[in-house]
């Protein structure tokens, strides 16, 4: 037996003999044999190389592994995990890129974004162009075939047919099966009411950034930005009393062909619009097909010579100054004549009239004189402290500055004391009103919901005690003067008239009239300001021609009364019982010669 | 020795690839779920806003006031239609219906208190009295 082995423990190889004979050839039972010279060292080169190449294998198979591992474990650096990555973010993340909701107080949906297929066709893989019009035009029926040929004979790569389909004009578009047609998702601000909050709203552009209303104001709040999400807007307006504003509003327009119509609703406690509407209006869905006039805010941004309900600011102003007190009057049977004007009633009553009565019957004369009385720097401070002399802030871009006399002297006092000479914005008007009746306190106007325990900031203008008087006063003039047409059975409406003629070009047009009513109810205890204003209405059979506002416009507010008291939640009381009489009581001190002699 | 702890290694390599492969798999099978779950719920929260849209307007105060006047015979409520619960008077109670059961007698009138019996037994408490007598 002979046999071959490293010996490993030797530094060297050494080939160990054993004898075929298994004698013992020495003492020595191994021999080494050393290998010398070339042979030696190519054994020692080929095992270097051996070494070498076993090194790189096995680094690069680690290499390999590690590789394996890591990919087994982490999974990064294939492109599923990419996707998920994007889906690993909070789920709130989707979807909420949008612009946000806007609301009313009740939370009804009246703007959101929704996310709308666009149709678009390459033209040039479009097979045949012919049928595919034909095609088309059954699902899209606003668009006629020629113009669908012509945007599909066009030589360009894209072209767009039409945007934001409706979900089912997509199914349908896709049922077709054309090729070449593809969508594309777009963002489509959508307004589901319609025009019905059509000026507080607003409108968006293209783009989706708000362009006026609402839309505009709180522009950055709903668009949101990198550092602060898009936020909901809830605003002050309730929808079922916007409704019934703009219904009785649009109704009375047409009977009384009126150019425009203005209303608005307002709480007094709070100063928040619940509705706010100027006909005629638009629908924000689609603002450009309409036009310029439909677009003007008359309630914010127009302002009028409000005529007579001006008043009421100016019997406030003299009962709560004192220059004159309820037993108090002045004499009405002459026109006054100043500096090239007079000054006469509607009405002559031709007699001295009792402070109540120049109230109810509406006498000019005599609420000049009541105003010249207090004088002007009085009177034009007492009508900043209401907020008239001032641009109103609300929070719509379209608000407009009233318009004030160049002078203010005692004639702009007599003048401005029923409500010509300036010219205010009916939101000024009613906010003013709210003022008068809630127990004397300004409260700024807005139209996004206050919070339930929100302190209201407010600023007395005028005493409790002047406050209860006006309210009986403006009782009156609905009971038994002016404003009897406004009357709502149970809610004890109480109101001003104000007809006034329009100035055009400086000059007062006599057949053009502006016509409002402006009330609070229920006046024992004042929880909302109604307004009512018509442009210049035509007087019809039923009114036996008269275009006035006791006429016209107290009709509105009457009506509408009956419909918002019960969803305002206003407990209606019966009228002529004695606790009711006698809370609205209020001295009229009449002079008048009763015809008892007969 | 040497080989099996080959062998062992060998097998336990195998073993422990197999379980991460399958970890890994299981992982991107989780994930690919995931991320549909996420498209078919932005899918939906999209679907919830446009039907949302179309509740709305579907309810237009004035298509609903449409509506009523078409097929309700309501009018405006009159003040006389609405009272508090105050008002509501109290229905007038029948007195035969309600009435409770009266006794003739005041009961244990004719019950006579007897007088307790000396206890039975061998023993007689050093406590006992008899009763109503005072202690």
């Amino acid at each position: 037996m002979s046999d071959l082995a490293w010996i490993t423990k030797s530094p060297r190889p050494r080939i160990t003999l054993s004898s075929p004979l298994g004698q013992k050839l020495s003492g020595d039972r191994h021999m080494a044999l050393r290998l010398e010279g070339s042979a030696k060292e190519t054994l020692e080169q080929g095992r270097n190389r051996l070494v070498m190449a076993g090194v790189i294998f096995a680094f690069c198979f680690v290499i390999l592994a590690g590789r394996l591992i890591g990919l087994a474990i982490s999974g990064i650096g294939t492109e599923e995990s990419a996707i998920s990555d994007a889906d690993m973010a909070p789920p709130v993340a989707v979807g909420e890129s949008k612009r946000a909701e806007i609301r009313d107080r009740n939370g009804v949906l009246l703007a959101t974004t929704l996310t709308t297929a666009s149709l678009f066709a390459e033209p040039k893989n479009v097979i045949d162009p012919k049928e595919v019009a034909t095609k088309l035009t059954t699902v899209l029926d606003d668009m006629s075939e020629a113009t669908i040929l012509s945007k599909l004979a066009s030589a360009r790569n894209f072209v767009w047919l039409k945007r934001n389909l409706t979900p089912h004009q997509q199914y349908q578009v896709n049922a077709l099966g054309i090729p070449g047609l593809h969508f594309r998702s777009e963002e489509k601000r959508f307004y589901p009411m319609g025009a019905l909050v059509s000026h507080v709203l607003g409108f968006t552009d293209v783009d989706n950034r708000g362009i006026a209303g609402v839309e505009k104001y709180f522009d950055a709040q709903l668009g949101g930005s990198d550092e602060s999400p898009s936020q909901d807007l809830m605003l002050s307006i309730d929808v079922r009393i916007q409704h019934a504003l703009r219904d009785e509003l649009s109704r009375h327009m047409s009977i009384f062909r009126a150019i425009g119509a203005a209303g608005m609703v307002m709480d007094v406690q709070t100063g928040e619009i619940l509705g706010m509407v100027s006909l005629p209006d638009f629908d924000p869905n689609r603002p450009a097909d309409f036009s310029g006039d439909s677009k003007f805010n008359r309630i914010t941004l127009g302002v009028y010579e409000m005529g007579s309900t001006f008043k009421t600011f100016t019997t406030a102003m003299a009962l709560d100054s004192g220059t004159v007190d309820l037993q108090g009057g002045y004499d009405a049977t002459e026109p006054i004549r100043k500096a090239g004007f007079k000054i006469r009633d509607d009405h002559p009553k031709k007699r001295w009239l009792s402070v109540p009565e120049i109230f109810m019957y509406s006498s000019n004369i005599g609420a000049a004189k009541m105003a010249d009385d207090v004088g002007p720097k009085k009177h034009k401070a007492f009508l900043a402290k209401l907020g008239l002399l001032d641009k109103p802030s609300l929070e719509i871009p379209e608000v407009g500055a009233p318009i004030l006399p160049p002078r203010w002297n005692s004639l702009e006092t007599m003048t401005i004391s029923f409500g010509h000479g300036l010219s205010v914005s009916p939101l000024q008007l009613g906010t003013g009103i709210a003022a008068i009746v809630n127990g004397g306190h300004y409260i700024n106007p807005t139209v996004v919901r206050r919070g339930d325990g929100d302190v209201v900031p407010a600023r007395e203008v005028i005493s409790a005690q002047t406050s209860d008087i006006m309210r009986r006063l403006m009782r009156l003039v609905v009971e038994k003067g002016t404003g009897s047409k406004a009357t709502a059975e149970g809610y004890l409406v109480g109101g001003k008239t104000g007809t006034a003629e329009k100035a055009v070009d400086g000059r007062y047009k006599r057949d053009a009239l502006i016509a409002s009513f402006v009330s609070a109810f229920p006046m024992d205890n004042p929880r909302y300001v109604v307004l009512a204003m018509l442009d210049e209405p035509k007087g019809n059979a039923q009114t036996h021609g008269f275009r006035s506002a006791g006429w016209t416009a107290a009709p509105i507010v009457g009506r509408l009364i009956s419909r918002i008291g019960p969803i305002l939640s206003i407990n209606p009381v019966d009228e002529d019982s004695e606790a009711v009489q006698k809370a609205m009581f209020i001295p009229i001190n009449s002079k008048e010669k009763k015809l008892a002699s007969f | 020795m040497k080989l099996n702890l080959t062998v062992l290694s060998l097998v336990l390599f195998a073993a422990v690839s197999y379980g991460l492969y399958q970890l890994s798999y299981e992982v991107q099978e989780l994930e690919k779920d995931l991320s549909s779950l996420n498209e078919n719920i932005a899918e939906n929260k999209e679907t919830i806003r446009i039907l949302k849209a179309e509740w709305t307007y579907q309810n237009r105060p004035d298509v609903l006031q449409a509506l009523a006047g078409k097929y309700l015979p309501l009018l405006l409520i009159a003040p006389y239609q609405v009272a508090s619960v105050g008002d509501v008077p109290y229905p007038p109670i029948d007195p035969k219906q309600f009435s409770v059961p009266v006794p003739q007698q005041k009961p244990r009138q004719n019950a006579r208190p007897t007088a307790p019996s000396m206890p039975t037994g061998p023993v007689q408490l050093a406590t006992f009295t008899r009763a109503g007598s005072l202690q």
